[in-house]
């Protein structure tokens, strides 16, 4: 198992920066993300004056800009830019920042995602997907009039067609649920570490069939960044580097059963850079927007085979003591939705061996999805502690 | 923070000939004109050869079902009271893959690739909508 690809292992995420997450009120976006950078430069040792890259993603709430260099103050930035490939923003930005390292462009480069759109006494969902219906006009106006209301009803119907089509079951679906909720019990940062059943899957509330509640992910307010730097000058900061051994991106316009997935071919071409394959991977931090999303990159991603992915969850391989550990913090099912920085940032505690409770055995090779879209945009990363 | 939701279709410059169509009875979509290719969401060029020559055409209004699922919270104040929704993706003869609901009254277990036909139902405003109906 070895690389020849010239980015492999040659870039590093050096500081991770997490504020407080969840149902957190009264700060606002910008303030969470000016947290969280400060918080991710301490962590790695670094001052401000170090830091002369920074590249940011708003959430759903839209909630900071370009203002936010002016707000942390950081007078000597030589690449900053803010980007957007929703769920895979993260997995995006960790490679642009790796490239841009390499290249000589920046030294350390920031990368920050932050969203506050929970309000006290709003509901999730509303604070969501309600908030995008009134924003399409035309023919596309009418799907959500018909029903079509935010992304649950796109994600519900593919995962239905998975169940027509391969026999997939709601007790599969709610296995990955229950394998999350398993996971944030361990996790002091989770929002939802209450026990769960599958009878407490079962009765959670349909939001679309097949996708009750527990189906869907949380909404959280909070920020998470990480510092990537050159893997030469990442070896004498605070803490253990964490390396970036492949990353890739691929995007489709919709799903087409007749072609390799975006997935597919974002994780190959990932895995490629690393020279691995998918049993080589000791860890997964998959993108749990839904657990249907974990089910189909389980299967892209080729840990098991197309139309496989229910009833390898319901094997308890993803849970602790399981075969391939998957999202040890709880995900965004359980833990807290920071889009693609939830996997990145539990990838990043897991491979320097601070995950506590919960910390996987094998963090050799991490693989870690990000999504976007109604699987329109995907990032894969592939970390660890080891530069080759 | 979020600005209001409409339940309501929002009929705009571009969708006239679409929301004309349905007051026939006609669920119509763009086609290139130059590649035969049909254009879902409306467009200005044609998203495989390029061309400009977009024209609506009178769809057949039938396909299969690609996906369905049931609405059971509503979001909107207009779905108050209509739960659940037979949501249902359409995959239609043209190759366009249409996001719809059955229509009112079909109550029966659907299955992906069932053959389904438009059909047209009044929206509280009076717009025309298209959504399906069962073929034998």
């Amino acid at each position: 198992m070895s690389s020849t690809h010239p980015l492999s292992g040659r870039t590093a995420i050096t500081g991770l920066g997490m504020t407080e997450l969840g149902r957190v009120y009264g700060r606002s976006a910008t303030d969470f993300a000016v947290d969280a950078v400060l918080r991710a430069l301490a962590d790695a040792g670094l001052a401000k004056a170090d830091l002369d890259g920074l590249l940011l993603n708003a959430g759903i709430s839209q909630g900071i800009d370009l203002s936010l260099a002016q707000a942390i103050g950081l007078p000597g930035l030589r690449l900053q830019t803010q980007m957007n490939g929703f769920g895979s923003s993260a997995g995006q930005m960790v490679g642009y920042a790796a490239m841009a390292v390499n290249a000589g462009l920046a030294k350390h480069v920031a990368c920050v995602f932050a969203d506050a759109p929970l309000v006290a006494g709003s509901r999730a969902g509303q604070a969501y997907g309600g908030a995008r219906a009134g924003a399409r006009r035309g023919v596309m106006s009418v799907a959500p009039a018909l029903g079509f209301v935010g992304p649950i009803p796109y994600y519900a119907l593919h995962a239905q067609r998975h169940m027509d089509l391969y026999g997939t079951t709601q007790d599969q679906l709610g296995a990955i649920s229950l394998t999350s909720r398993a996971w944030a019990r361990k996790n002091p940062l989770a929002t939802l570490r209450e026990p769960l059943d599958l009878a407490g899957y079962h009765a959670s509330p349909w939001i679309v069939e097949p996708f009750h509640v527990l189906d869907c992910c949380l909404v959280s307010n909070g920020a998470i960044c990480v510092i990537v730097s050159a893997a030469e000058h990442a070896r004498d900061l605070a803490k253990p580097p964490v390396y970036v051994r492949g990353l890739a991106q691929a995007h489709q316009l919709e799903w087409d059963d007749e072609a390799p997935s975006l997935a597919q071919r974002s994780s190959a071409a990932a895995f490629a850079m690393a020279g691995c394959g998918a049993r080589d991977i000791t860890l997964a931090e998959l993108y749990d927007c839904y657990t249907f999303t974990v089910i189909t990159t389980l299967e892209d991603y080729g840990f098991c085979k197309r139309g496989e992915g229910g009833p390898f969850a319901q094997s308890g391989a993803l849970g602790p003591g399981g075969r391939l550990p998957t999202n040890t913090g709880g995900g965004m099912l359980s833990g807290y939705y920071m889009w693609g920085m939830t996997p990145i940032s539990e990838a990043v505690i897991q491979a320097r061996g601070d995950g506590g409770e919960r910390q996987a055995p094998r963090t050799d090779l991490i693989a870690v999805s990000g999504n976007g879209g109604i699987f329109n945009y995907h990032a894969t990363l592939v970390l660890s502690p080891h530069a080759r | 923070m979020a600005e209001e939701a409409r339940a309501l279709p929002a009929v705009d410059e571009r969708s006239v000939p679409f929301f004309e169509a349905a007051e026939r009875g006609v669920l119509a979509l763009q086609r290139c004109e130059a590649c035969r290719k049909f254009l879902h969401p409306v467009r200005g060029r044609c998203t495989g050869c390029g061309d400009t020559r977009i024209a609506w055409v009178d769809s057949s209004g039938r396909g299969r079902i690609w996906s369905h699922g049931r609405l059971r919270r509503s979001y909107l104040p207009e779905h108050e009271g209509k739960l659940p929704l037979a949501l249902v993706w359409v995959e239609l003869e043209e190759q366009v893959r249409f996001a719809s609901r059955m229509a009112t009254g079909e109550d029966a277990t659907l299955r992906t690739g069932d053959r389904v036909a438009v059909v047209f139902e009044r929206l509280a405003d009076g717009t025309a909508v298209p959504v399906f109906r069962r073929e034998a």
